[in-house]
């Protein structure tokens, strides 16, 4: 049963939209979906790799600026940045890892949200090529209907999980989390640890760049502030990941449903005004606070709960 | 752990009930704003003036009868939310209409989606030029475009200051970036040299190495497109550095609004700034509008609030010629509106590459004795302009 799952909880997400679900609904779904995969990336670095990255706005935004440039300069549907930004995301990564790996736990996380911070003001400058803060808007977007951009989002989430599954389960994965428990452990082992950060870095990258690719396709719009943010992109990623369960398979898609879906239904509670940041933010502590591990790594936890107080209930 | 669960259960069936139970007699209109975050406090300023006129127009019994209820959605100044929010007004609400926002990335991602989904979209604040050059037949914008916000300025140095030199300092936002381009055009046009043209990081909290620039090229004119806080924080810091120009002058937003006052002290003395409207302004009901705003929440509204304000008047005067009250036959009435409200004219044309767009005069002013007065041009002026102005040291 368990061996099933992906496929059985992709099987349903494939059939979703088909009980004619409104666009609305649609919307939600598909960046529930989107975050999941962006979480799934930052998971294969920062939680099996353990390199926490501050900084993964600055592939986001690289993927969303491939896209964007292509359209912006050359003319060229933004479409085909998806795959492009594949090969952009990882070199840029590469010249990244150059930098930031030589560092080591709170110095790699300062650094990496330097980096991000550092593309942002980049980006903002070249404007001949990106814009600058005007942004590149996308006149018309591919499709009025929501169809196609969940399923091309679910077919790149789906990718990114079974790559990553994958990954985890063969060599590379027990050298990553060789790595993560004690580097100097593994290197002493004979694992070149360089090279397998630098291999986990960019695939995480990359893989993020394609959301980022996505992200340009399926809003229209994207400037600096936006795709670039530090709150917005970077620190909302590791809350996924965080409030999901970190080094786990389904922690993202988890974490993606808190921090996209239900902060929008606390949203739209009536009545509630500005006052829903507080109350998701609360919320937000509370799982911390309780699972440690995310809704996924403490899940023992939780069915523990409800098994204890299910003889409770027969009692009365 | 379950009883907290039943009462989440119960808080949301309850809201849902109280959100149907005004069905019928009501026109209901839900609005993005920027509630929280940085452009929480314009945000909350339209949101204001959007109930006013809301209530005005209740109290005369409504449009055709019924009354308009107003919910407000915080939009977080997120343009992936304020497309959320217009989702689902669009497919839950049903609502045929759409108004709002103040950003210029969440209006530009509010018209994709209105004009996609074929519902009209009345653009209140959102300011860049691109937002009505797209082809978008749904989308209407009732600002004029940034590179209109300084018109009323430019007329003003040409006949007053008359600079020869300018130095133009923006922040990093699309608002700010088109700003600051569309004055370098204009004054290279009028022959003045562009001696500093700077950008800055938004929310920045010392400006001194761009100042100490500025001060050592000597410009005429120091030129500064920003919003709130960092509108103050030049001043004072021009003021700290005794950098003495012939004019300081500021592209609107953060200039235009009461705190920059109040934050400034008195610093703002002397500034001018261009607008777009002000309490002062010649239009009908643009004075009581603002005196019925200072009366309640304690200061005077910018043109933010002005346009949010008359944005209900248009959507009363547009829902009262329109046939049915359907998304095609909003837009089209739409289309037709050629009115007065209390923000000024209002009519939507075709023409220098915008569609939809409303064209109308730009006012200047500047605060005197720690009041904005409008000074420009001199058939709105409330005030005579205070020019040549005191250098910092001749100052108290």
């Amino acid at each position: 049963m368990k061996k099933y799952l992906p496929l059985i909880i992709l099987a349903i997400l494939s059939i979703l939209p088909l009980i004619g679900l409104s666009s609305y609904a649609m919307h939600i779904l598909i960046l529930v979906i989107m975050w999941a995969a962006i979480g799934m990336a930052w998971n294969l670095l920062g939680g099996y790799c353990g390199q926490v990255s501050f900084g993964h706005a600055a592939y986001f935004g690289v993927g969303a600026y491939t896209s964007g440039i292509l359209y912006y300069k050359l003319g060229i549907s933004p479409w085909w940045g998806m795959p492009l930004s594949i090969v952009v995301v990882s070199l840029f990564s590469l010249v990244l890892g150059f930098i930031v790996l030589r560092l080591r736990g709170p110095f790699f996380a300062l650094a990496t949200l330097a980096m991000g911070e550092v593309m942002r003001v980049t980006t903002e400058n070249i404007g001949w090529l990106t814009g600058g803060t005007l942004g590149i808007l996308i006149q018309k977007r591919t499709w009025v209907s929501k169809f196609g951009y969940y399923y091309i989002i679910l077919l790149v989430a789906a990718g990114t999980f079974f790559l990553i599954k994958k990954l985890i389960e063969s060599k590379l994965g027990y050298y990553f989390v060789a790595i993560r428990e004690d580097q100097d452990a593994a290197e002493s082992l004979g694992i070149n640890t360089t090279l397998y950060k630098t291999i986990a870095l960019c695939l995480s990258g990359a893989l993020t760049g394609i959301a980022g690719a996505f992200y340009t396709n399926y809003m229209g719009y994207i400037d600096p502030h936006v795709v670039f943010a530090l709150h917005d992109i970077s620190i909302v990623t590791i809350m996924i990941v965080m409030v999901g369960g970190v080094a786990t398979y389904w922690g993202p898609l988890v974490g993606a449903i808190i921090m996209v879906f239900l902060a929008e239904l606390i949203r739209t509670i009536p009545g509630l005004g500005a006052a829903h940041q507080t109350l998701f933010g609360i919320l937000l502590i509370v799982i911390i606070i309780f699972l440690p591990n995310g809704i996924v790594g403490d899940f023992a936890k939780i069915k523990k709960i409800f098994k204890q107080e299910a003889p409770r209930n027969e009692l009365n | 752990m379950k009883r907290l669960s039943m009462l989440m259960i119960m808080m949301f069936t309850v809201g849902i009930l109280a959100g149907n139970l005004f069905a019928d007699d009501t026109l209901e209109l839900s609005i993005p704003l920027p509630l929280t975050g940085s452009q929480a406090k314009f945000g909350e300023m339209e949101k204001y003036s959007y109930i006013i006129a809301a209530d005005e127009i209740n109290a005369r019994g409504g449009i055709k009868g019924k009354k308009i209820v107003l919910s407000f959605e915080d939009g977080q100044g997120k343009p992936e939310v304020s497309r959320s929010i217009v989702e689902k007004l669009i497919d839950v609400d049903k609502q045929q209409v759409i108004i709002g926002d103040y950003s210029s990335a969440c209006s530009k991602a509010i018209a994709a989606v209105a004009n996609e989904r074929k519902v009209p979209y009345l653009v209140v604040t959102g300011a860049d030029d691109a937002i009505t050059q797209q082809n978008y037949d749904y989308v209407f914008r009732m600002n004029p475009s940034n590179a209109y916000y300084a018109a009323g300025l430019i007329s003003f140095l040409k006949q007053v200051v008359k600079p020869v030199s300018i130095a133009i300092l923006y922040e990093s936002s699309d608002f700010g970036t088109s700003g600051a381009n569309d004055m370098e055009k204009q004054a290279l046009e009028m022959g003045m040299k562009v001696l500093v043209k700077e950008k800055y990081e938004k929310g920045a909290v010392d400006f001194k190495p761009i100042l100490t620039r500025v001060k050592a090229e000597k410009p005429d004119v120091i030129y500064m497109v920003s919003y709130v806080m960092d509108a103050s924080l030049l001043m004072k810091q021009l003021k700290e550095l005794r950098i003495d120009a012939k004019l300081f002058a500021g592209g609107a937003a953060g200039f235009a609004i009461p705190e920059f006052v109040n934050n400034a002290k008195d610093a703002a003395e002397y500034v001018v700034t261009a607008t777009l409207w002000s309490p002062q302004a010649k239009y009908p009901g643009a004075k009581e509008f603002a005196e019925k705003y200072k009366s309640k929440y304690g200061d005077y509204p910018s043109y933010h609030g002005a346009e949010a304000y008359s944005a209900i008047y248009i959507l009363e005067d547009v829902l009262k010629r329109a046939k049915t009250w359907n998304a095609e036959d909003i837009r089209a009435a739409m289309k037709a509106t050629d009115m007065v409200t209390a923000f000024g004219p209002i009519k939507f044309e075709d023409k220098a590459g915008y569609q939809n767009q409303n064209f109308m005069d730009t006012l200047v002013m500047q605060v005197i004795k720690g009041n904005h007065e409008t000074i420009w041009p001199e058939s709105y002026a409330s005030a005579k302009y205070l020019f040549p102005i005191p250098s910092w040291r001749s100052r108290k």
